[in-house]
């Protein structure tokens, strides 16, 4: 089969931009760190939450020296903690979020950043991310979860170490 | 185009009469092309322009492919290099 000179050269530039977009995500992967979230998280009863170690107080634990794990309970049409009062972390720290649904499948995004999840019923979805100066997250969710699925938002307040006391771990 | 040929109306003109190889195929007669007309509503049946393989040349096309690469390409970069990794909380594990 002859192939005009011309199309030779954009199927390679063609194959360039595949090979180009695939590249980068990999380097994304191994170079720059990004995790994709899996299933690690493992699987909770959704109707017996109030049973679950962490689960029936969901809020920030330490777990290190700036590590913290925080968990949130998703369900129409607020997060608990994260919408009556804001998730607290403080600044510098590198935090775990479990985040779990005790109804329906909601989202949880981090407003403007890449953190961003889904909240399903019986799984636990786990990102951890890095925070560094203190200010004001916002909270949302993204996957329809009913009439006020509009209104389900909530906020994370990154607090400055010095302001940081142990009585903020647990919500 | 006006049709100015001597042909009879419903003949289709040939661009040279007689003009058919033995394959029957229509010989391009390049002489003649111009003089002869057609019929309106009917196109020229012969061979009006040999073009070799690689010498159809849409450079035209070249140009706006290589354009739109370069803005894909652009685009790609911008958003994965700069809106993605360089965006805030990124999930590390």
């Amino acid at each position: 089969m002859e192939i005009h000179r011309y199309e030779k050269i954009w199927l390679a530039g063609a194959l360039l931009l595949i090979v180009g977009f695939i590249a980068t995500v990999s380097y994304g992967a191994v170079g720059a760190g990004i995790e994709m979230i899996n299933d690690e998280g493992g699987q909770v009863d959704s109707t017996a939450l109030d049973e679950h170690p962490k689960f029936s107080e969901p809020g920030t634990y330490k777990t290190g020296p700036n590590e913290y794990d925080v968990y949130v309970i998703a369900k129409q049409f607020l997060y608990e903690p994260g919408t009556s009062e804001p998730i607290r972390v403080p600044a510098n720290s590198r935090v775990t979020f479990h985040v779990t649904s005790a109804d329906v499948i909601h989202g949880y995004e981090i407003v403007g950043t890449n953190a961003n999840t889904m909240a399903v019923p019986g799984q636990v979805s786990t990102m951890t991310v890095e925070f560094n100066e203190p200010r004001k997250y916002g909270l949302l969710c993204n996957e329809y979860c009913g009439s006020a699925h509009h209104a389900m938002e909530g906020s994370i307040q990154v607090v400055p170490q010095s302001e940081w006391n142990e009585t903020m771990v647990v919500n | 185009m006006p049709a100015e040929s001597n042909t009879e109306t419903g003949e289709v003109a040939t661009p040279a009469g007689d003009g058919t190889g033995e394959t029957g195929t229509p010989v391009p007669d390049t002489e003649s092309i111009d003089d002869e007309g057609f019929v309106i509503g009917s196109g020229r049946s012969g061979v009006v322009r040999q073009l070799g393989h690689d010498d159809f040349d849409p450079v035209g096309t070249l140009v706006l492919i290589a354009i739109y690469m370069v803005i894909v390409g652009a685009m790609w970069i911008f958003m994965y290099f700069v809106e993605f990794l360089g965006g805030d909380l990124t999930v590390i594990g």
